[in-house]
């Protein structure tokens, strides 16, 4: 089985939750008919909304989405390692690229995820949870942007949101230039990248006029993007079934929208 | 923070024996948990002292650089939630030695559950409920082991007594609304914010009860 994994410079259901197309597209890249789905919301501190927001873009999607919180093991246990590795897609929010990786190390989670990606669970993931995959990314976890380590499953570099936080390129490009990161990408908001194994497939995007830039130490060069529509109407209301809505509003408060 | 009883924040605050003390909340145990931040700004009010926090998921919203704010405080209060998880932050942005600077500096460290454990050279965690009770290594201000909750969660206790039988370091077990003072790295007292609250020395073999004050009025007898 192929190992996958998708990461986004930005968009998704955090970002853009009146756009669904990046998140259907991660659901498509399982084989599964009824995809099992587990956020890790790590990087935000397990923010509410953050996992309130998954819940809402997946809730009624043919799928099992589930969400992990290392900081609420305490009120909600979960044996981390038998959920993790039970899963067809493990999606990784977005928050501080630091902060993750230093919860994952000191719970073993970063060791889970390499099983799990190995045996073709699909890893996904926005900013943070986009880098993490990589040798490398620029990180504003410090307040302002720098070269920060990643998980290494990837042996490349990668950048986020090129076009919505603009300080990161110039300090991409100069990690790159001096050796600092390996070669790799950056994205802008809404286009993910696709790699199997450690090949890139292709990049696709949620919105027009976005796209993604291969970086080498020589310089860089525009990646071809596949733009993705939706099945359904962006700007149109979807209905949740009844038992949907109430399950949401029973968990996670006023979760409709 | 205890709901209605405000003794021991009340006792905090006394610590450091100046006027409105500045006071730093670290809420990472929690990953910066914004209704917990509300509750610190709550009962630590300004009028008694000069509130802040850092949060280190957020950066760009708190305070530019977190080693100089915490450096100038008066008290850092260390909130609770998964020690674990809190470590391996503090570690990732270098708060570990930072915080060591300020205690030798006189900074007053105060903290609950992972804010307590955080502090020892060892601590029992529960971290996860699904797994039973497991050592982890503090950032050692303090040569002793620590255990919370004990009367919460009466199976700490018994692992903890195991733990250090085993050769955990001897140490500390507190009751929920028991605080443990240290001058130094001495015990100076055990205060209270419920009359019944307990702690306990631990060591192998023998848990002993210390003896406890408790903050606040005197039942008088009737």
């Amino acid at each position: 089985m192929a190992r996958t994994i998708f990461a986004m410079g930005g968009g998704g259901f955090t970002m853009e939750p009146d756009n669904p197309a990046l998140d259907e597209f991660i659901l498509s890249l399982s084989p599964a008919p009824v995809p099992r789905i587990c956020l890790l919301p790590t990087a935000s501190g397990d923010a509410d909304e953050q996992v309130r927001r998954f819940h809402a873009t997946y809730g009624d999607r043919p799928c099992t989405p589930t969400e992990l919180s290392l900081f609420r093991l305490g009120s909600d246990p979960v044996d981390v390692e038998e959920h993790l590795l039970s899963q067809d897609i493990v999606y990784v929010g977005g928050g501080s690229l630091r902060n993750l990786l230093a919860i994952w190390r000191e719970h073993g989670v970063d060791e889970i995820l390499r099983r799990a990606w190995e045996q073709g669970t699909v890893l996904a993931g926005i900013s943070a949870g986009a880098m993490c995959w990589f040798a490398g990314g620029v990180t504003t976890s410090s307040g302002t942007p720098a070269p920060a380590r990643g998980l290494g499953f990837l042996p490349y570099s990668l950048s986020v949101h090129m076009d919505g936080e603009p300080a990161r390129k110039p300090v991409y490009l100069d990690a790159v230039r001096a050796g600092a990161l390996p070669s790799g990408w950056a994205a802008d908001d809404g286009v993910g990248l696709l790699f199997r194994d450690d090949q890139f497939v292709k990049a696709v995007s949620s919105r027009p006029r976005t796209g993604a830039i291969a970086v080498r130490p020589d310089g860089c060069t525009p990646v071809m993007v596949e733009q993705l529509t939706s099945r359904e109407h962006p700007t149109r209301q979807r209905t949740a079934p009844f038992e949907v809505l109430e399950l949401r509003s029973l968990r996670y408060g006023a979760a409709r929208r | 923070m205890e709901a209605g009883n405000p003794l021991l924040d009340d006792y905090v605050l006394g610590l450091p024996g100046t006027e409105r003390p500045k006071v730093c909340f670290l809420p990472t145990a929690s990953g910066d948990a914004d209704h917990y931040i509300v509750r610190f700004y709550r009962a630590f009010s300004p009028e008694r002292c000069q509130p802040s926090h850092i949060s280190l998921f957020r950066r760009d919203r708190t305070a530019p650089d977190p080693e100089e704010h915490l450096l100038q405080q008066d008290i850092v209060y260390v909130g609770g939630g998964n020690v674990t998880s809190l470590l391996g932050v503090w570690r990732a942005h270098g708060l570990d030695s930072v915080l060591a600077e300020a205690w030798r500096r006189g900074t007053v460290l105060a903290g609950l559950s992972a804010g307590s454990l955080c502090w020892f050279s060892e601590a029992v965690t529960m971290y996860n409920q699904s797994r039973p009770p497991a050592p982890i290594d503090g950032i050692g201000l303090l040569p002793y082991s620590n255990c919370v909750h004990v009367d919460a969660e009466p199976r700490r206790l018994d692992a903890y007594r195991e733990l250090v039988a085993d050769g955990m370091a001897p140490g500390y077990a507190a009751e929920d609304s028991a605080a443990l003072h240290f001058v130094g790295t001495d015990l100076h007292r055990v205060v209270t914010s419920r009359p019944k609250a307990k702690a306990y020395r631990v060591a192998p073999g023998e848990v002993t009860p210390l003896e406890s004050h408790f903050l606040g009025p005197v039942a008088v007898a009737a």
